[in-house]
């Protein structure tokens, strides 16, 4: 009960805060770009709307920008901003000051970044599938797509997406509770994922944490030639961060 | 029966000198403790150590007859703090900040409206904390601490940066607390003037020592221990010669010569001998040392 209560608490913080503004923008900004694109080149829809991969390839443009920059990035930031209400608003006193484990404390706090993840990855999938559909409900000359939706091969490509950024997630919150200073764990974050994209052709780019988005992306184009089980590799960094920052966090010898 | 008491506290901070010297605190149960120490004194340091905020190195703490080692969220349970600036999410109203906490410790949500009530926030609980004085976001921070209606508050300098109005207010607060609620009260400050008139204890501490430690009571005794008498004459050194001459120890200070408070037969005894020895005198008066110079006295003597 008191790690419900715990995220409960934790997740009332998150209200109107910059990482919650972040998420719901990050969501929604590739398909309102890509809508407004399809409602421009209008002319060009009746056709576009009955191939037979309409499906696949709109998924796979809006992905394109998602996986190569906006949602590292946007991880980045909102795995920084969290942690850092606490620095901010002098409240990690008053946080460690509570009933709470200390366990408590950094799981509640994890999983508040984790679920709020989720939610861009809803809010994205949505914008995905409404992108699509609008312009065939405002415009009478554009029929809805011909081609059926597979939305279990999207979910699935969705669900490795997000284990793709959990290395992300998990070295950003370690670091961010670490300094004080939020420019430091963004910084450092920014230098990971540049150097993951300097890299991307590399055929050992997937050493590099923040990689997995990108290289699971290029993949599903056929366009990598890195040949080992991404996500394992994922979850692996995502399990060593959380037991490093775990570990830090507790033998933290000043709290608060 | 004390309500926290520390046993030998010692702290440092990486090789530095320590912060903390073998601090025995002895706080009553149902006091209003002023811990009271210039800036830097080891005030603030003792408090995070109480409250768990750092790792104890030497000495020991118990609370509520509870030693902090195992017992920390036993403690914490009926403890509220607010340490140094309000802990406050400034996007979030006041009744969100509230709820923030109140999901934690789950107390009735009816509890958040009186502890606003109490703080005298009620009007305002629908304002964003960002937009909030600092004399209402310490208030809020305070209403914060109350929540789960706690056995002990501790209160880290909370009336600094208020105004006059805001330390009045402050301090009716507190002594409301203390004894409407019979909370046991630790309140740190570095002047003693704002918190002598609400304490039932102090200790006073610099440089990482406990230099006293007493009811106020106690204080005031202190206090007129190191009241001084002065005698001004025309002869300053036969005066100190006739005081010494009575097994008295005189000084000479700013022309004048000083003695420690003594009996009042010792002081006409005194002014008989001056007279009898044709020395004039001009003026004898007792100078006695506010609460506010003997804090000072003793935190230079420790300097």
């Amino acid at each position: 009960m008191s790690y419900l209560h715990s995220f409960q608490s934790e997740w009332l913080k998150t209200k109107r805060s910059a990482a919650a503004w972040l998420t719901l923008a990050g969501g929604l900004f590739i398909p309102i770009i890509i809508l407004t694109d399809l409602l421009l080149n209008y002319k060009t829809l009746p056709v576009a709307y009955t191939a037979v991969h309409f499906w696949e390839r709109h998924f796979s443009r809006s992905w394109q920008f998602m996986a190569f920059f906006l949602l590292p990035v946007g991880v980045i930031l909102a795995s920084s901003l969290i942690a850092q209400l606490e620095f901010r608003n002098n409240a990690w006193k008053q946080v460690l000051t509570t009933p709470q484990q200390f366990t408590t404390i950094f799981f509640s706090k994890l999983l508040v970044i984790i679920v709020m993840m989720l939610q861009f990855f809803v809010l994205f999938s949505l914008g995905i599938y409404g992108s699509a559909i609008i312009p065939a409900v405002l415009l009478q000359a554009v029929p809805f797509p011909a081609a059926p939706l597979h939305p279990a091969g999207f979910l699935k490509t969705t669900a490795l997406f997000f284990i793709d950024c959990l290395p992300i997630i998990s070295l950003q919150y370690l670091l961010s509770l670490q300094f004080k200073n939020f420019l430091v764990p963004i910084g450092i974050g920014l230098a990971i994922f540049m150097a993951a994209v300097i890299a991307n052709s590399w055929k050992y780019v997937y050493l590099n944490p923040y990689s997995y988005c990108m290289v699971n992306f290029s993949r599903l184009q056929g366009r990598s030639t890195v040949n080992v089980p991404l996500h394992t590799f994922a979850l692996s960094y995502f399990l060593l961060f959380v037991v490093v920052g775990f570990v830090l966090f507790i033998q933290k010898k000043e709290k608060g | 029966m004390y309500c926290i008491e520390t046993i030998n506290l010692s702290h440092r901070f990486a090789k530095n000198e320590p912060v903390l010297n073998k601090i025995n605190l002895q706080v009553p149960d149902g006091s209003v403790y002023g811990f009271l120490g210039p800036n830097g004194a080891g005030k603030t340091t003792t408090l995070k150590l109480i409250l768990g905020l750092l790792k104890k190195q030497d000495g020991s703490i118990t609370v509520f007859n509870k030693s902090i080692d195992g017992n920390r969220i036993e403690i914490l349970k009926q403890t509220g703090s607010l340490i140094e600036t309000p802990s406050l999410y400034t996007h979030l109203t006041a009744a969100e900040n509230l709820a923030v906490w109140q999901k934690i410790y789950q107390c009735s949500a009816k509890r958040n409206a009186d502890v606003l009530e109490t703080v005298g926030l009620s009007a305002t609980k629908n304002k964003k904390a960002g937009q909030f004085s600092l004399g209402m976001k310490q208030r809020l921070s305070i209403a914060i601490a109350l929540l789960h209606n706690p056995a002990l508050l501790i209160l880290d300098e909370p009336t600094n940066g208020l105004d006059p109005n805001g330390i009045i207010e402050m301090r009716t607060l507190i002594k409301r607390l203390n004894t409407e609620q019979k909370t046991t009260i630790l309140i740190s400050s570095h002047l003693l003037t704002e918190i002598e008139k609400m304490v039932t204890c102090i200790g006073i501490i610099n440089k990482g020592e406990l230099l006293f430690q007493g009811s106020l009571h106690e204080l005031h005794a202190k206090q007129q221990q190191s009241s001084t008498i002065l005698f001004e004459t025309s002869d300053t050194g036969r005066t100190m010669q006739i005081m010494q001459d009575l097994s008295l120890q005189p000084e000479l200070k700013e022309g004048m010569v000083n003695l420690r408070v003594t009996g009042k037969n010792t002081i006409a005894a005194i002014n008989q001998q001056l007279v009898n020895n044709q020395i004039d005198v001009f003026q004898i008066y007792t100078f006695q040392n506010n609460l506010e110079s003997l804090f000072i006295d003793l935190t230079k003597k420790n300097a």
